[in-house]
């Protein structure tokens, strides 16, 4: 069950034409927060994403909404970069429930495969399932 | 870069080599990475890209693309017979070495790698990029009539003949893919392979090992410390380097062909993927040849 944020966002770009859909990923890659300060120093093999060959890291802590997660990714891997603002921003506010429930269709509805290539798609199923993983463990702690 | 002993060091060049030559009509910058929206953000200036997806790799078969549509991906992106091609791209130019083996697979003779890649270039260089993506003349290229590829590529027919003469083989991938514990991603099982394991006889070396941590290529007196004193090689040894889709093995063939002289080192660009799949071919599971 996504969120109809994510939905909307993931519609806007599969209705771009591949050029427009480049830019818009640069700019989700751009816009990024940064990672919290109090994550910093646990970014450890626990808590990267290990299929992809840049170092990602994905963190979640309990909310009042639920759980917020955050992520670390480096400027010079601006696919997986753009793909996690875009999944950030369409889940801001989305209940345990709807993030541990993400499809991993989302990928290939936005448009993605055809602008990266089939091969190129193991990094992001990587961060969709790694995300899963820390926002049900964190909702179970 | 004759510091670092290497075979054959004119097939690299520094980053700061490139910065100076950025002007310089006869040599052509091309940026492969894996990662597509790399250059779109911010690249080399002057560099073109090459994607080895979607320009190198022929859409309908499996197999790189034939030789008037490389001929028109060179006349377009500027490049002649007799430029010198440095390629650069992410992931310690793994898809750059790959780039350079597809280049001189189509016979273009002046081929080289900009040793370091993107990272040394934006990391420790701290070299300038641009997104401006540049226009050149077009070329009247031409892939040489008497072109010969067997000695940089080998097809599975080959690799079996290779297996059953007990010749050795180098697997790249992650030592979790030669052992057979991992055939495919989750959600992507059309990317993987019926079976787990590597082709037998095959040493597991991966690829990244031959890389320092500022993406530069190890000295050659390090990489003879892998290749030869822990996998046992030699140079007049014939090798064949595979790991899931030949990319990856690029950079091996590179290593192995170039910086340390192997006379006789082929790509088996069909690699896991494909051998994974074959009916009648033999394959080993576990962390041992």
């Amino acid at each position: 069950m996504p969120t109809t944020k994510l939905t909307e966002l993931v519609e806007e770009l599969a209705d771009c034409d591949p050029k427009e859909r480049i830019e818009m990923l640069l700019d989700y890659a751009r816009s990024l927060p940064a990672l919290p300060e109090r994550f910093a120093d646990l970014r450890g093999p626990e808590n990267r994403v290990e299929e992809c060959q840049s170092p990602i890291f994905l963190f979640a802590e309990k909310s009042p909404e639920g759980v917020s997660w955050f992520a670390d990714v480096p400027l010079e891997a601006p696919t997986v970069r753009g793909f996690v603002s875009l999944l950030w921003e369409g889940t801001q506010g989305a209940s345990v429930e709807q993030l541990t429930s993400l499809s991993y269709d989302v990928i290939g509805q936005a448009g993605l495969k055809e602008i990266l290539g089939m091969q190129r798609m193991n990094g992001l199923v990587g961060v969709l399932r790694r995300l899963k993983k820390v926002v049900s463990e964190t909702a179970a702690s | 870069m004759s510091a670092q002993n290497y075979s054959d060091p004119s097939v690299l060049v520094s980053a700061e080599w490139v910065h100076e030559h950025l002007n310089d009509p006869s040599v052509k910058v091309v940026e492969s990475s894996g990662d597509a929206l790399l250059y779109p953000m911010a690249h080399i200036p002057g560099a073109v890209k090459i994607d080895w997806h979607n320009d190198l790799q022929d859409q309908t078969v499996r197999d790189y693309i034939a030789n008037d549509v490389f001929e028109n991906l060179c006349q377009k992106n500027g490049i002649s017979n007799d430029t010198t091609v440095v390629f650069y791209g992410d992931d310690n130019n793994w898809w750059a070495c790959y780039a350079f083996w597809a280049f001189k697979l189509k016979g273009h003779t002046n081929c080289k790698i900009l040793n370091g890649g993107r990272k040394y270039w934006v990391e420790t260089a701290k070299l300038p990029t641009t997104p401006e993506v540049p226009s050149y003349p077009a070329t009247s290229y031409k892939v040489p009539a008497d072109l010969d590829w067997r000695e940089l590529r080998v097809f599975r027919e080959g690799v079996l003949e290779h297996v059953k003469a007990s010749l050795p083989l180098v697997d790249v991938r992650s030592p979790k893919e030669y052992s057979g514990e991992r055939t495919h991603m989750e959600g992507y099982p059309e990317e993987g392979v019926l079976r787990g394991g590597h082709i037998p006889g095959a040493l597991s070396c991966p690829w990244s090992r031959a890389v320092g941590d500022d993406g530069r290529f190890k000295t050659a007196e390090e990489l003879r410390a892998i290749y030869e004193q822990e996998l046992h090689l030699k140079p007049t040894d014939d090798v064949v380097a595979y790991c899931r889709i030949g990319e990856r093995s690029s950079l091996t063939w590179f290593v192995l062909k170039y910086l340390l002289g192997y006379q006789k080192v082929r790509n088996y660009d069909g690699s896991w993927t494909e051998w994974g799949n074959v009916v009648g071919v033999p394959i080993v599971k576990g962390a041992l040849p």
